[in-house]
């Protein structure tokens, strides 16, 4: 992929999270209907595991607190660089950092592996418009950039990140909260069906500002990545569609 | 990943459901016998009749049967006789029962003690035994088993060679207490344990939503386990 082009055809790819950090070819996935593969997101040291309860179902989807599990990006690269490098899809990695000059090292990093195509810029829901930008400039260099922007914000921080580098936008899940039968409620982000709407109405208003944008959220039918990619979105990411019947059911 | 080039994808049918001992739901399904997943084991089960299905269920052995086998509770309320499934695996790593064992301790910390019972049948030692402990209902009673509450357990533990814990993963710090032991203390016996808890990503992605702790930073479910060495977890 030559800089700063982005093309994903078919206009199809997984989200960050929902297929590891390689495609995995002995899985059930068809990869040939897939543009692209994100990897899980990376961070510049390894993250543990989220505590407390990590999942609920609520009608519509489920929520999912993880805490994005990681080994670090030196333990990823030497661990998956070389599954990339043999990937049937182009390999865009989702880099996760709370500060410019982390994203920065792990770009450098990145910048000297083979199999990488793009990077995808992960945006936490808090996150500033200042730091927004901050984070994009750092991670423009040799490759493409998507910046993924928290749902609900995504209109309001999408024109500071297209003027500071981005090749295109992305969609990250919403975040929400819900109660568990002993009264305490569990948080974090938001998938299913019932989120569908909502990724409609951002893709739309943001392709209405003309800014390149992968749509993602609540896609589990072909007719419904269509509508997506009619509201003026380049490519649509799916997410949980792959757990259902473990990765068979991709539209099939 | 758990994912293997020989892993299966059949399809499979609801045939019957019954009630456990605690009443809940277990179901009689209709598949092939390379389907059947061994004891702790598990299989992705998904709706073939319902295109909005979010996600699939992870269902347990509990009693093999002539036409496919009976699945341990988990089964979804609306489950109904003649449904259609797609099935995924088996997956995970099962119970490994050394052919040595001769006195078999079951532990049924859960909601259900159906995920055990396919162990009492891999006993190969003459004149073995096995004690269930449970505060739950109990099953209908092979003759080779006694039962007896959970509070039992502690005076109890100098008797079997091997335990065998189905463990939710909250209780994962009870445990030590449960078993009566202190901090840097090991069962005299080896154990598994079971750990139950949601793996809605089936190993696909590495999500981290049942991750358990471990000695060694954590271990997945959906893929380490879910049936662990206890001396290889956090507890």
């Amino acid at each position: 992929m030559p800089k700063h082009d982005l093309t994903i055809d078919p206009a199809l790819m997984n989200a960050a999270g929902s297929l590891g950090f390689s495609p995995d070819l002995h899985s059930p996935i068809d990869w040939s209907r897939l543009g692209a593969f994100v990897t899980n997101p990376v961070s510049l040291t390894a993250r543990t595991p989220a505590r407390g309860r990590r999942f609920i179902e609520f009608p519509g989807g489920f929520l999912l607190h993880t805490g994005y599990p990681n080994p670090g990006i030196t333990r990823v690269v030497r661990h998956y660089a070389k599954h990339w490098h043999h990937s049937p899809v182009p390999v865009l990695v989702h880099l996760l950092a709370g500060s410019a000059e982390e994203l920065r090292m792990m770009t450098r990093r990145l910048e000297m592996v083979e199999g990488v195509s793009g990077l995808e810029v992960g945006v936490d829901s808090d996150t500033s418009v200042e730091l927004v930008k901050a984070l994009t400039q750092a991670a423009c260099g040799e490759y493409p950039v998507i910046v993924r922007l928290p749902m609900e914000r995504a209109v309001e921080l999408a024109t500071e990140a297209m003027n500071s580098g981005a090749t295109a936008i992305s969609l990250a899940p919403p975040r929400g909260r819900y109660p568990t039968g002993n009264g305490e409620l569990v948080k974090g982000r938001m998938y299913g069906p019932a989120i569908l709407p909502v990724a409609l109405r951002a893709v739309h208003e943001l392709y209405q500002m003309s800014i390149p944008v992968i749509g993602a959220g609540g896609v589990y039918a072909q007719e419904q990545a269509a509508a997506i990619l009619a509201e003026g979105a380049l490519a649509v990411q799916l997410d949980s569609i792959f757990w259902c019947r473990a990765g068979y059911s991709v539209f099939a | 990943m758990c994912y293997h080039a020989d892993m299966g994808h059949y399809k499979g049918r609801v045939i019957e459901i019954r009630l456990d001992a605690g009443g809940n739901q277990e179901a009689l399904i209709a598949c092939p016998q390379e389907a059947i997943p061994q004891a702790g084991q598990y299989l992705h089960v998904s709706d073939l009749d319902d295109p909005e299905e979010v996600l699939g269920v992870a269902l347990f052995l509990t009693e093999k049967s002539v036409y496919g086998f009976w699945a341990a509770p988990g089964i979804p309320n609306l489950w109904r006789p003649g449904m259609n499934l797609s099935l995924v695996g088996p997956l995970g790593h099962g119970f490994e029962l050394p052919r040595e064992v001769q006195r078999l301790g079951l532990v049924a910390l859960g909601e259900t003690v159906s995920r055990l019972m396919p162990l009492i049948g891999q006993l190969g030692q003459p004149h073995s035994g096995v004690t269930l402990f449970t505060d739950l209902p109990l099953p209908r009673m092979p003759a080779l088993l006694e039962a007896y509450p959970l509070a039992s357990l502690l005076e109890a533990l100098e008797w079997p060679d091997f335990l065998a814990i189905d463990l939710p993963i909250e209780k994962l710090t009870e445990l030590r207490n449960m078993l009566g032991l202190s901090e840097g203390s090991r069962l005299t016996c080896s154990a598994q344990a079971l750990v139950t808890t949601s793996m809605p990503c089936v190993g696909l992605a590495q999500c981290g939503a049942c991750a358990v702790p471990a000695r060694r930073g954590w271990k997945l479910a959906c893929e380490d386990g879910p049936v662990f060495d206890l001396h290889q977890l956090k507890w």
